[in-house]
């Protein structure tokens, strides 16, 4: 019995040192802010770890760089830490991870490169009254539920669909060569189905018809050639692909291997073809391809800087996924400096007036969010890998290299 | 045949026969028909131009052979063992990336580091049911062995998501370029695979059928405890099997690598669709797995042609309930 009060007093002791330490974030005041928590919700796991780990490094290196400046200024300094999520690609567990960031004092969350998973981050981010900057997640139908408290920098399904027709419409005629038809490739899912939506509208102004839709799943895929097939059996101007990473390298294979008579293979909102790993994995089925997605302005030395120090520390190459996380957090800086305060709903009024010049993305204007949360000067350029290297090609302002037309991959 | 058998005799042989028995031909013969018909079906009122067909057939070949390749080692040691080896797909994923690191870092043709790749994954198979599951090999408690399989291809995933990270890899294929089968293209690793999915099949029907060890397997998959009477060493022979379906796994590793790109989950994939091809085919069963595989791959892809994305698996699963209904023990399955 003696014993017993010795250790419910060490108790009470830990706990109120526990209490303490555990940062101030739920004061909601702005003096005496310690640290301040931005939680990172992206896929460590499973098929699309290797660009989840990339993004949600780069958060981290964001975050570095904003404490090695001093911090939060209008917070006296206040620094700011990341909590690391692992949403496994999948809804569910996304969604419990954004339930347990923002009931253990995450600010603002950062994330999470799927559409599906973001939907369920979205409603989570809602209902905690914490705002959600989506880094990369193309659905419309995210920031179309009148949800307050979700961003999005990156362009929207509308917005590339839009820049996709545009960009294959512009490009095809310049060339004295327009595309009429197309045959459209896509992942089922919230992703491929909202950007071919999208496109399919956008395309029909713009004079080009979609002649054939062919979907498919992402789990179990690894052999492209059925559906190519059914794309090509339609005789089309040029091929349309939107989907992941593992399944656009083995489009881009079938395809090559097919050998069809197409002008074009033409990549909207693509996770792999304008990414910097994907001529090295495809080899000379990737030549020639084009991607109208959005890319880091390639003219940019800050961008250059960032991404020099990124591969430096963690030996791989940063994508535009990445750099779109690293913009995440500098919004999320941006706005904690404008509220001054840590107050989740503070800081989402300050982010929602926010405009930040200079994104680091090849965007039209500063990053400016319109009332639903998209950003309005979000577009996507076209690219197209050449030589092994990806390029800018369209619109001019943006090229880095001449546009090369007809273009189709051959094994 | 002796005119006269004891009813244990009798009972032995009915069991034993889940390796390929005469009527084994005629039941491939009526899968092969009715596949056959199918596809016939599909040409002639399938609404489908036949070129489309034609490719839609020649990779869901290729593609059964893949799933072949996956399934012929889980049919020996789900078959056999009995065990729910869900770290199948996973060791499959080992597999690869061992061959891959071998073809990177000491610069072998990939046929070649599969050729080194099959007796590591042997015994690798040796040591975990020599190691772990032998432990565990208790009438009733299957729950055991699933709970260990599970965590086995959780650890090694991730395992290897720690050594390699998460991006995609990918080797050069010594054989590229693509055959032409009836106008339909069929990339030359592919078609190696398939070869090199019959070549297996071979061997491991050699074994079971022609040497003393696959005698033994055969008796111990049949009775245990009856092999264990007459002096067979039962914890050793189902080492020596799960080391064997393992094995059969790291040669499907070392010949998918050429054309598929990998990540820490790729094999994973593959786990779900490899029980029910051996479960098509028949437990032990290798001809099964091979027939099973088949089925499923071009199911997939001509199903596919209708019924796009996740729901072509509607069809395969319809497949599959269907060769249960009428033959619960799989198309090729022993009589019991």
């Amino acid at each position: 019995m003696r014993m017993r009060i010795p250790i419910s007093a060490a108790g009470v002791v830990v706990l109120s040192l526990a209490l303490v330490g555990c940062g101030s974030s739920d004061t909601g005041s702005n003096d005496t802010v310690e640290t301040i928590t931005i939680g990172s919700i992206h896929p460590l796991s499973g098929a699309l770890a290797g660009v989840g780990k990339m993004m949600d490094d780069a958060v981290k290196m964001a975050v570095e760089d904003i404490n090695a400046r001093g911090g939060i200024a209008s917070l006296g300094g206040a620094k700011l830490r990341v909590d690391s999520a692992d949403s496994q690609g999948q809804p569910e567990v996304g969604q419990s991870e954004a339930q347990r960031l923002t009931s253990s004092g995450a600010v603002a969350l950062v994330g999470t490169y799927q559409s599906n998973v973001t939907q369920n981050v979205a409603a989570v981010a809602e209902r905690a009254k914490v705002p959600l900057i989506i880094d990369v997640a193309v659905d419309d139908a995210i920031l179309q539920q009148g949800y307050q408290y979700t961003f999005r920098i990156q362009p929207d399904a509308t917005g590339m669909g839009k820049a996709g027709a545009d960009g294959l419409a512009g490009l095809s005629e310049q060339a004295g060569e327009p595309i009429k038809t197309v045959s459209y490739i896509h992942i089922e899912g919230a992703f491929g189905d909202s950007v071919f939506a999208a496109f399919k509208a956008q395309a029909e102004a713009k004079g080009i018809t979609v002649v054939r839709e062919v979907t498919y799943s992402g789990a179990n895929f690894n052999d492209a050639t059925t559906q190519v097939s059914e794309a090509v059996a339609a005789n089309p101007d040029a091929i349309v692909v939107t989907g992941y990473y593992p399944d656009s390298l083995l489009i881009a294979q079938a395809i090559a291997a097919l050998a069809p008579d197409i002008k074009a293979v033409y990549g909207i909102a693509n996770g792999g073809f304008d990414d910097e790993n994907f001529p090295g994995d495809a080899g000379a089925a990737g030549e020639g391809i084009l991607s109208a997605n959005y890319h880091y302005d390639a003219t940019s030395d800050v961008v250059a800087d960032i991404r020099e120090r990124y591969q430096q520390k963690y030996g791989t190459t940063l994508q535009t996924a990445g750099v779109l996380s690293y913009q995440a957090v500098l919004v999320i800086a941006a706005g904690l400096e404008a509220a001054g305060s840590t107050d989740p709903v503070k800081l989402r009024d300050a982010i929602a007036n926010l405009t930040l010049d200079d994104p680091l993305l090849a965007f039209t204007g500063p990053i400016k969010f319109d009332s639903t949360g998209q950003n309005i000067n979000a577009t996507a350029i076209v690219m197209q890998i050449q030589s092994g290297r990806v390029e800018q090609v369209y619109p001019e302002r943006f090229a880095t290299a001449p546009l090369k037309y007809p273009a189709v991959p051959v094994a | 045949m002796a005119d006269k058998q004891s009813p244990t005799q009798a009972a032995v042989r009915a069991r034993i026969g889940s390796v390929p028995v005469p009527s084994g031909g005629l039941l491939t013969t009526a899968s092969a028909l009715a596949v056959l018909v199918v596809l016939a079906i599909v040409y002639a009122v399938g609404g489908q131009s036949p070129q489309l067909v034609t490719q839609a057939i020649i990779t869901g070949i290729l593609l059964g052979g893949v799933y072949a390749l996956v399934s012929v080692g889980l049919t020996l040691i789900f078959g056999v063992l009995g065990i729910v080896n869900f770290a199948h797909g996973t060791l499959l994923t080992v597999a690869m990336y061992l061959a891959y690191v071998l073809v990177t870092s000491a610069g072998i043709n990939v046929y070649l580091a599969t050729a080194i790749v099959v007796p590591v994954l042997f015994a690798l198979g040796y040591g975990i049911q020599a190691l772990l599951l032998n432990r565990l090999m208790r009438p009733g408690h299957t729950a055991g062995q699933l709970l260990v399989t599970l965590g086995l291809s959780l650890l090694l995933a991730n395992v290897l998501l720690l050594i390699f990270g998460g991006f995609e890899k990918t080797i050069e294929p010594p054989v590229s370029g693509n055959l032409r089968i009836a106008g339909a293209i069929a990339p030359a690793p592919r078609v190696i695979a398939f070869a090199g999915a019959i070549l297996i099949a071979i061997a491991l029907t050699l074994v079971l059928r022609r040497t003393r060890l696959g005698l033994t397997i055969r008796a111990v998959a049949a009775h245990a405890q009856g092999a264990q009477i007459v002096g067979v060493d039962v914890r050793r022979v189902f080492a020596l099997t799960f080391g064997l379906g393992t094995a059969a796994v790291g040669a499907a590793g070392g010949l998918i690598l050429p054309f598929l790109a990998i990540t820490p989950s790729t094999g994973e994939q593959f786990t779900i669709l490899a029980f029910v091809i051996v479960v098509l085919g028949g437990l032990g069963s290798v001809r099964g797995a091979i027939l099973g595989g088949l089925v499923v791959g071009l199911v997939q892809t001509v199903g596919g042609l209708y019924l796009p994305g996740t729901r072509a698996l509607l069809l395969v699963f319809a497949v599959f309930v269907l060769v249960l209904l009428f033959r619960p023990q799989g198309l090729f399955g022993g009589s019991s």
